[in-house]
Protein backbone atom coordinates (compact mmCIF):
# COMPACT_ATOMS: atom_id res chain seq x y z
CA UNK A 1 0.00 0.00 0.00
CA UNK A 2 2.74 2.22 0.63
CA UNK A 3 4.39 1.80 -2.77
CA UNK A 4 0.93 2.91 -4.13
CA UNK A 5 0.75 5.73 -1.99
CA UNK A 6 3.78 6.85 -3.14
CA UNK A 7 2.93 6.60 -7.03
CA UNK A 8 0.08 8.45 -6.15
CA UNK A 9 2.31 11.49 -3.79
CA UNK A 10 4.76 11.52 -6.38
CA UNK A 11 2.37 12.25 -9.70
CA UNK A 12 0.35 14.81 -7.75
CA UNK A 13 3.17 16.93 -5.83
CA UNK A 14 4.35 18.93 -8.80
CA UNK A 15 0.90 19.97 -10.45
CA UNK A 16 -0.39 20.91 -7.00
CA UNK A 17 2.62 23.15 -6.18
CA UNK A 18 2.24 25.19 -9.47
CA UNK A 19 -1.17 25.75 -8.91
CA UNK A 20 -1.01 26.88 -5.10
CA UNK A 21 1.73 29.04 -6.09
CA UNK A 22 -0.77 30.38 -9.15
CA UNK A 23 -3.47 30.93 -6.33
CA UNK A 24 -1.47 32.50 -3.87
CA UNK A 25 -0.35 35.09 -6.22
CA UNK A 26 -3.63 35.73 -8.04
CA UNK A 27 -4.94 36.37 -4.49
CA UNK A 28 -2.35 38.31 -3.20
CA UNK A 29 -2.35 40.60 -5.99
CA UNK A 30 -5.69 41.08 -5.59
CA UNK A 31 -7.29 38.93 -8.77
CA UNK A 32 -9.16 36.81 -7.19
CA UNK A 33 -11.72 37.10 -10.19
CA UNK A 34 -9.10 35.34 -12.54
CA UNK A 35 -9.11 31.94 -9.90
CA UNK A 36 -12.24 30.72 -11.89
CA UNK A 37 -9.54 30.70 -15.07
CA UNK A 38 -7.35 28.35 -13.15
CA UNK A 39 -9.79 26.16 -11.85
CA UNK A 40 -11.59 25.58 -14.87
CA UNK A 41 -8.01 24.51 -16.20
CA UNK A 42 -7.59 22.20 -13.52
CA UNK A 43 -10.86 20.55 -14.18
CA UNK A 44 -10.29 20.17 -17.60
CA UNK A 45 -7.29 18.42 -17.14
CA UNK A 46 -8.71 16.41 -14.52
CA UNK A 47 -11.96 15.15 -16.62
CA UNK A 48 -10.15 14.27 -20.00
CA UNK A 49 -7.64 12.49 -18.02
CA UNK A 50 -9.84 10.47 -16.15
CA UNK A 51 -11.74 10.12 -19.61
CA UNK A 52 -9.35 9.29 -21.92
CA UNK A 53 -7.57 6.67 -18.73
CA UNK A 54 -10.77 4.66 -18.78
CA UNK A 55 -11.40 4.49 -22.25
CA UNK A 56 -7.84 3.41 -22.83
CA UNK A 57 -8.16 0.59 -19.99
CA UNK A 58 -11.63 -0.94 -20.25
CA UNK A 59 -12.37 0.39 -24.05
CA UNK A 60 -11.49 -1.73 -27.11
CA UNK A 61 -8.80 0.57 -28.00
CA UNK A 62 -5.45 1.41 -25.90
CA UNK A 63 -2.67 3.19 -26.47
CA UNK A 64 0.68 2.49 -28.13
CA UNK A 65 3.61 3.20 -26.05
CA UNK A 66 5.20 5.53 -28.38
CA UNK A 67 2.30 7.54 -28.57
CA UNK A 68 1.98 7.76 -24.41
CA UNK A 69 5.38 8.69 -24.36
CA UNK A 70 5.01 11.08 -27.45
CA UNK A 71 2.14 12.86 -25.97
CA UNK A 72 3.90 13.09 -22.47
CA UNK A 73 7.01 13.96 -23.30
CA UNK A 74 5.50 17.42 -25.94
CA UNK A 75 3.14 18.22 -23.32
CA UNK A 76 5.90 18.37 -20.49
CA UNK A 77 8.00 20.80 -23.17
CA UNK A 78 4.82 23.13 -24.10
CA UNK A 79 4.09 23.22 -19.86
CA UNK A 80 7.52 24.07 -19.65
CA UNK A 81 6.96 27.16 -21.65
CA UNK A 82 4.23 28.10 -19.91
CA UNK A 83 5.43 28.01 -16.35
CA UNK A 84 8.13 30.07 -17.69
CA UNK A 85 5.94 32.70 -18.87
CA UNK A 86 4.22 32.57 -15.45
CA UNK A 87 7.62 33.15 -13.70
CA UNK A 88 8.31 35.94 -15.77
CA UNK A 89 4.89 37.31 -15.90
CA UNK A 90 5.20 37.72 -12.01
CA UNK A 91 8.95 38.63 -11.97
CA UNK A 92 7.64 41.98 -13.75
CA UNK A 93 4.73 42.64 -11.54
CA UNK A 94 7.47 42.13 -8.59
CA UNK A 95 9.58 44.90 -10.73
CA UNK A 96 6.61 47.19 -10.93
CA UNK A 97 5.70 47.06 -7.06
CA UNK A 98 9.45 48.29 -6.60
CA UNK A 99 7.46 51.70 -7.18
CA UNK A 100 4.86 50.51 -4.93
CA UNK A 101 2.11 51.39 -6.76
CA UNK A 102 0.23 48.50 -6.89
CA UNK A 103 -2.69 49.84 -9.09
CA UNK A 104 0.03 49.60 -12.51
CA UNK A 105 0.09 45.37 -11.42
CA UNK A 106 -2.93 45.49 -14.08
CA UNK A 107 -0.63 45.70 -16.90
CA UNK A 108 1.01 42.88 -16.58
CA UNK A 109 -2.04 40.55 -15.87
CA UNK A 110 -4.62 42.02 -18.39
CA UNK A 111 -2.79 39.38 -20.69
CA UNK A 112 -3.21 36.68 -18.16
CA UNK A 113 -7.00 35.41 -18.89
CA UNK A 114 -6.79 32.85 -21.39
CA UNK A 115 -3.32 31.37 -20.88
CA UNK A 116 -3.98 30.75 -17.21
CA UNK A 117 -6.53 28.17 -18.16
CA UNK A 118 -4.16 26.54 -20.30
CA UNK A 119 -0.99 27.28 -17.71
CA UNK A 120 -3.61 25.71 -14.80
CA UNK A 121 -4.68 22.66 -17.54
CA UNK A 122 -1.42 21.74 -18.72
CA UNK A 123 0.40 21.75 -14.96
CA UNK A 124 -1.88 19.20 -14.15
CA UNK A 125 -2.76 17.27 -17.55
CA UNK A 126 1.23 17.16 -18.21
CA UNK A 127 1.19 13.74 -16.34
CA UNK A 128 -2.52 13.53 -16.17
CA UNK A 129 -2.86 10.34 -18.82
CA UNK A 130 -0.25 8.44 -16.98
CA UNK A 131 -1.89 8.97 -13.42
CA UNK A 132 -5.31 8.35 -14.46
CA UNK A 133 -4.35 4.91 -16.07
CA UNK A 134 -2.41 4.25 -12.84
CA UNK A 135 -5.99 4.66 -10.72
CA UNK A 136 -7.73 2.85 -13.10
CA UNK A 137 -5.66 0.20 -12.88
CA UNK A 138 -5.76 0.05 -9.10
CA UNK A 139 -9.76 0.43 -9.58
CA UNK A 140 -9.65 -2.58 -11.25
CA UNK A 141 -7.50 -4.22 -9.09
CA UNK A 142 -10.45 -3.78 -5.95
CA UNK A 143 -11.45 -7.40 -6.96
CA UNK A 144 -8.41 -8.58 -5.25
CA UNK A 145 -7.63 -5.99 -2.82
CA UNK A 146 -8.69 -1.91 -2.74
CA UNK A 147 -5.85 -1.62 -0.55
CA UNK A 148 -4.15 -0.15 -4.19
CA UNK A 149 -6.27 2.25 -4.63
CA UNK A 150 -6.58 3.22 -1.13
CA UNK A 151 -3.27 3.95 -1.39
CA UNK A 152 -2.65 5.67 -4.44
CA UNK A 153 -5.87 7.81 -3.86
CA UNK A 154 -4.35 8.81 -0.39
CA UNK A 155 -0.81 9.57 -2.00
CA UNK A 156 -3.04 12.27 -4.45
CA UNK A 157 -4.89 13.84 -1.70
CA UNK A 158 -1.25 14.45 0.31
CA UNK A 159 -0.06 16.05 -2.76
CA UNK A 160 -2.79 18.01 -2.64
CA UNK A 161 -2.62 18.94 1.24
CA UNK A 162 0.74 20.05 0.28
CA UNK A 163 -0.29 22.49 -2.10
CA UNK A 164 -2.38 24.21 -0.49
CA UNK A 165 -0.04 24.27 2.34
CA UNK A 166 2.42 25.81 0.15
CA UNK A 167 -0.19 28.20 -0.89
CA UNK A 168 -0.94 28.94 2.65
CA UNK A 169 3.16 29.70 3.49
CA UNK A 170 3.09 31.78 0.32
CA UNK A 171 0.19 34.09 1.25
CA UNK A 172 1.61 34.83 4.09
CA UNK A 173 5.25 36.28 2.78
CA UNK A 174 5.55 39.92 1.94
CA UNK A 175 4.91 40.30 -1.66
CA UNK A 176 9.02 41.07 -2.80
CA UNK A 177 9.79 37.86 -0.89
CA UNK A 178 7.28 36.05 -2.54
CA UNK A 179 7.93 36.70 -5.92
CA UNK A 180 11.82 35.96 -5.38
CA UNK A 181 10.71 32.19 -3.37
CA UNK A 182 8.26 31.30 -5.49
CA UNK A 183 9.96 32.63 -9.12
CA UNK A 184 13.04 31.15 -8.33
CA UNK A 185 11.77 27.46 -7.11
CA UNK A 186 9.53 27.80 -10.30
CA UNK A 187 12.54 27.88 -12.36
CA UNK A 188 13.90 24.37 -11.08
CA UNK A 189 10.34 22.92 -11.29
CA UNK A 190 10.37 23.94 -15.22
CA UNK A 191 13.58 22.95 -15.65
CA UNK A 192 12.60 19.41 -14.15
CA UNK A 193 10.17 19.50 -16.32
CA UNK A 194 11.90 19.88 -19.29
CA UNK A 195 14.25 16.90 -18.35
CA UNK A 196 11.53 15.36 -17.79
CA UNK A 197 9.72 15.60 -21.12
CA UNK A 198 13.51 15.07 -23.21
CA UNK A 199 13.50 11.96 -21.12
CA UNK A 200 9.51 10.51 -22.32
CA UNK A 201 11.16 11.45 -26.06
CA UNK A 202 14.07 9.60 -25.74
CA UNK A 203 12.43 6.48 -24.36
CA UNK A 204 9.76 6.79 -27.20
CA UNK A 205 12.96 6.74 -29.57
CA UNK A 206 11.90 10.21 -31.05
CA UNK A 207 14.95 11.88 -29.65
CA UNK A 208 18.68 9.46 -29.14
CA UNK A 209 20.89 8.69 -26.29
CA UNK A 210 18.28 6.60 -23.80
CA UNK A 211 21.35 4.49 -22.67
CA UNK A 212 24.14 7.12 -22.21
CA UNK A 213 23.78 8.13 -18.32
CA UNK A 214 25.49 11.07 -17.25
CA UNK A 215 25.35 9.85 -13.79
CA UNK A 216 23.23 7.11 -11.66
CA UNK A 217 23.14 7.78 -8.17
CA UNK A 218 19.85 5.15 -7.61
CA UNK A 219 21.65 3.56 -5.10
CA UNK A 220 22.17 6.45 -2.86
CA UNK A 221 18.76 8.15 -3.59
CA UNK A 222 16.38 5.07 -4.35
CA UNK A 223 13.12 6.43 -6.95
CA UNK A 224 10.78 4.05 -4.13
CA UNK A 225 12.12 5.85 -1.13
CA UNK A 226 10.56 8.82 0.36
CA UNK A 227 13.04 11.30 0.13
CA UNK A 228 13.35 10.14 -3.92
CA UNK A 229 9.91 10.68 -4.47
CA UNK A 230 9.70 14.05 -2.80
CA UNK A 231 12.53 14.84 -5.39
CA UNK A 232 11.31 13.19 -8.31
CA UNK A 233 7.89 14.69 -7.28
CA UNK A 234 8.54 18.26 -7.05
CA UNK A 235 11.65 18.83 -9.33
CA UNK A 236 11.82 15.21 -10.97
CA UNK A 237 14.86 14.97 -10.09
CA UNK A 238 15.86 11.43 -11.89
CA UNK A 239 18.60 9.42 -10.11
CA UNK A 240 19.41 8.00 -13.31
CA UNK A 241 19.98 10.98 -15.73
CA UNK A 242 20.71 11.08 -19.87
CA UNK A 243 23.40 13.29 -20.91
CA UNK A 244 20.58 14.82 -23.01
CA UNK A 245 18.53 15.67 -20.00
CA UNK A 246 21.76 17.36 -17.91
CA UNK A 247 22.55 19.22 -21.13
CA UNK A 248 18.87 20.34 -21.33
CA UNK A 249 18.51 21.17 -17.65
CA UNK A 250 21.56 23.12 -17.99
CA UNK A 251 21.08 25.14 -20.87
CA UNK A 252 17.71 25.87 -19.45
CA UNK A 253 18.46 27.08 -15.70
CA UNK A 254 21.34 29.18 -16.01
CA UNK A 255 20.00 31.46 -18.93
CA UNK A 256 16.35 31.18 -17.14
CA UNK A 257 17.94 31.62 -13.40
CA UNK A 258 20.14 34.53 -14.46
CA UNK A 259 17.56 36.59 -16.44
CA UNK A 260 14.86 35.84 -13.60
CA UNK A 261 17.55 37.04 -11.20
CA UNK A 262 18.47 40.27 -13.03
CA UNK A 263 14.72 41.03 -13.61
CA UNK A 264 13.94 40.87 -9.86
CA UNK A 265 16.89 42.35 -8.51
CA UNK A 266 16.49 45.83 -6.53
CA UNK A 267 17.27 48.03 -9.11
CA UNK A 268 19.59 50.84 -7.29
CA UNK A 269 22.26 48.22 -7.15
CA UNK A 270 25.00 50.73 -5.98
CA UNK A 271 23.30 51.26 -2.60
CA UNK A 272 22.49 47.97 -1.22
CA UNK A 273 23.65 48.49 2.39
CA UNK A 274 23.27 51.54 3.35
CA UNK A 275 20.42 52.33 6.88
CA UNK A 276 17.61 53.48 4.90
CA UNK A 277 17.46 50.44 2.11
CA UNK A 278 18.14 47.32 4.18
CA UNK A 279 14.44 46.48 4.15
CA UNK A 280 14.28 46.31 0.07
CA UNK A 281 12.07 43.22 0.62
CA UNK A 282 9.33 44.64 1.84
CA UNK A 283 8.94 47.73 -0.90
CA UNK A 284 4.83 47.62 -0.23
CA UNK A 285 4.79 48.66 3.39
CA UNK A 286 7.52 51.47 2.20
CA UNK A 287 4.17 53.23 0.74
CA UNK A 288 2.82 56.05 3.13
CA UNK B 1 -4.57 33.13 -27.26
CA UNK B 2 -8.79 32.68 -28.29
CA UNK B 3 -8.21 29.79 -30.48
CA UNK B 4 -4.84 27.99 -28.81
CA UNK B 5 -6.88 25.79 -26.10
CA UNK B 6 -9.26 24.32 -28.79
CA UNK B 7 -6.46 24.00 -31.20
CA UNK B 8 -4.26 22.43 -28.43
CA UNK B 9 -7.56 19.96 -27.69
CA UNK B 10 -7.93 19.07 -31.13
CA UNK B 11 -4.65 18.06 -32.23
CA UNK B 12 -4.23 16.22 -29.51
CA UNK B 13 -7.32 14.88 -29.80
CA UNK B 14 -6.53 13.54 -33.52
CA UNK B 15 -3.33 12.37 -32.43
CA UNK B 16 -5.03 10.24 -29.73
CA UNK B 17 -7.36 8.75 -31.66
CA UNK B 18 -4.60 8.11 -34.61
CA UNK B 19 -2.30 6.64 -32.07
CA UNK B 20 -4.44 3.48 -30.56
CA UNK B 21 -3.92 0.55 -31.26
CA UNK B 22 -6.42 -2.61 -30.90
CA UNK B 23 -7.33 -3.45 -27.65
CA UNK B 24 -8.79 -6.78 -28.76
CA UNK B 25 -5.77 -8.67 -28.31
CA UNK B 26 -7.10 -9.20 -25.22
CA UNK B 27 -9.83 -11.60 -25.65
CA UNK B 28 -7.08 -13.85 -27.98
CA UNK B 29 -5.53 -16.61 -26.39
CA UNK B 30 -1.90 -14.98 -27.24
CA UNK B 31 -1.55 -12.24 -24.42
CA UNK B 32 1.60 -13.29 -22.67
CA UNK B 33 1.20 -12.97 -18.59
CA UNK B 34 4.22 -11.32 -16.63
CA UNK B 35 4.65 -11.78 -13.06
CA UNK B 36 6.80 -9.75 -11.77
CA UNK B 37 8.13 -9.76 -7.96
CA UNK B 38 10.67 -8.07 -5.62
CA UNK B 39 13.61 -10.78 -7.14
CA UNK B 40 11.89 -12.34 -9.96
CA UNK B 41 10.13 -11.70 -13.47
CA UNK B 42 8.19 -14.56 -14.89
CA UNK B 43 6.87 -14.62 -18.62
CA UNK B 44 3.81 -16.84 -18.74
CA UNK B 45 5.20 -17.62 -22.56
CA UNK B 46 9.16 -16.53 -24.14
CA UNK B 47 7.88 -16.28 -27.51
CA UNK B 48 5.04 -14.67 -29.32
CA UNK B 49 4.10 -14.22 -33.21
CA UNK B 50 4.65 -11.06 -34.90
CA UNK B 51 2.59 -8.06 -34.86
CA UNK B 52 0.04 -6.67 -31.79
CA UNK B 53 1.81 -8.32 -28.77
CA UNK B 54 0.16 -7.70 -25.26
CA UNK B 55 1.79 -8.10 -22.34
CA UNK B 56 -0.55 -8.36 -18.81
CA UNK B 57 2.25 -7.06 -16.30
CA UNK B 58 0.76 -8.01 -12.38
CA UNK B 59 2.83 -6.93 -9.74
CA UNK B 60 3.32 -9.69 -7.07
CA UNK B 61 6.01 -7.83 -5.17
CA UNK B 62 5.38 -5.54 -2.26
CA UNK B 63 7.95 -2.41 -4.32
CA UNK B 64 6.67 -0.85 -7.08
CA UNK B 65 7.67 -1.72 -10.84
CA UNK B 66 8.32 -1.35 -14.16
CA UNK B 67 8.28 -3.61 -17.46
CA UNK B 68 10.39 -3.19 -20.67
CA UNK B 69 10.18 -4.68 -23.96
CA UNK B 70 14.26 -4.20 -25.29
CA UNK B 71 15.40 -4.65 -28.73
CA UNK B 72 18.35 -6.96 -29.25
CA UNK B 73 21.01 -4.75 -28.36
CA UNK B 74 19.02 -4.18 -25.16
CA UNK B 75 19.19 -0.72 -24.72
CA UNK B 76 16.19 0.50 -27.67
CA UNK B 77 12.96 0.77 -25.34
CA UNK B 78 10.53 -1.02 -27.50
CA UNK B 79 7.77 -0.73 -25.02
CA UNK B 80 7.58 0.49 -21.54
CA UNK B 81 4.81 0.04 -18.98
CA UNK B 82 5.51 2.13 -15.67
CA UNK B 83 4.01 2.99 -12.03
CA UNK B 84 2.96 -0.85 -11.67
CA UNK B 85 2.51 -0.28 -7.85
CA UNK B 86 1.93 -3.86 -5.62
CA UNK B 87 -1.19 -5.27 -6.87
CA UNK B 88 -1.95 -3.76 -10.09
CA UNK B 89 -1.50 -5.09 -13.25
CA UNK B 90 -1.10 -2.95 -16.44
CA UNK B 91 -0.87 -3.97 -19.83
CA UNK B 92 1.21 -3.13 -22.34
CA UNK B 93 1.02 -3.67 -26.29
CA UNK B 94 3.92 -3.54 -28.68
CA UNK B 95 3.92 -3.96 -32.62
CA UNK B 96 6.31 -6.33 -32.48
CA UNK B 97 8.49 -7.39 -36.05
CA UNK B 98 10.10 -10.70 -36.35
CA UNK B 99 13.10 -10.90 -33.81
CA UNK B 100 14.75 -11.14 -30.79
CA UNK B 101 14.26 -9.05 -27.60
CA UNK B 102 14.25 -8.82 -24.03
CA UNK B 103 11.86 -8.41 -21.45
CA UNK B 104 12.65 -6.73 -18.05
CA UNK B 105 10.94 -6.24 -14.93
CA UNK B 106 12.43 -3.20 -12.66
CA UNK B 107 11.35 -3.88 -8.95
CA UNK B 108 12.13 -0.69 -7.21
CA UNK B 109 12.24 1.10 -11.01
CA UNK B 110 16.39 1.03 -10.74
CA UNK B 111 19.50 -0.73 -12.29
CA UNK B 112 18.54 -2.68 -15.70
CA UNK B 113 16.30 -5.22 -14.82
CA UNK B 114 15.79 -8.54 -14.43
CA UNK B 115 15.85 -9.34 -17.56
CA UNK B 116 15.32 -12.87 -19.71
CA UNK B 117 15.09 -13.29 -23.70
CA UNK B 118 12.44 -13.07 -25.67
CA UNK B 119 11.86 -13.95 -29.25
CA UNK B 120 9.03 -12.59 -32.17
CA UNK B 121 8.36 -15.57 -34.59
CA UNK B 122 7.22 -14.21 -37.74
CA UNK B 123 3.54 -14.72 -38.49
CA UNK B 124 3.42 -12.97 -41.60
CA UNK B 125 2.28 -9.48 -40.09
Amino acid sequence: MFANFLIGLREGLEASLVVGILVAYLVKTDRRELLAKVWIGVGLAVSVSLAAGALLTFGPRGLSFEAQEAIGGVLSIVAVGFVTWMIFWMARTSRQLKGALEGRMDTAIVAGGGSLVVLAALAVGREGLETALFLWAAAKATDNSSQPLIGGALGLAVAVALGILIYRGAVRMDLGKFFRWTGGLLVFVAAGVLAYGIHDLQEAGILPGIANKAFDVSSTIPPDSWYGTLLKGTFNFSATTTWLQLVAWVAYVVPVLTLFILTVRPKKAATPRTATSQNPSTPAHAAP
Amino acid sequence: MRHLLPSLALAGLLFVVAACTENDTKSEAGAVKVSSTDDACELSSAEAPSGNVLFEVTNDGSQATEFYVLAEDGKRIVGEVENIGPGLSRNLVIQAEPGNFFTACKPGMVGNGIRSSFTVTDAGK
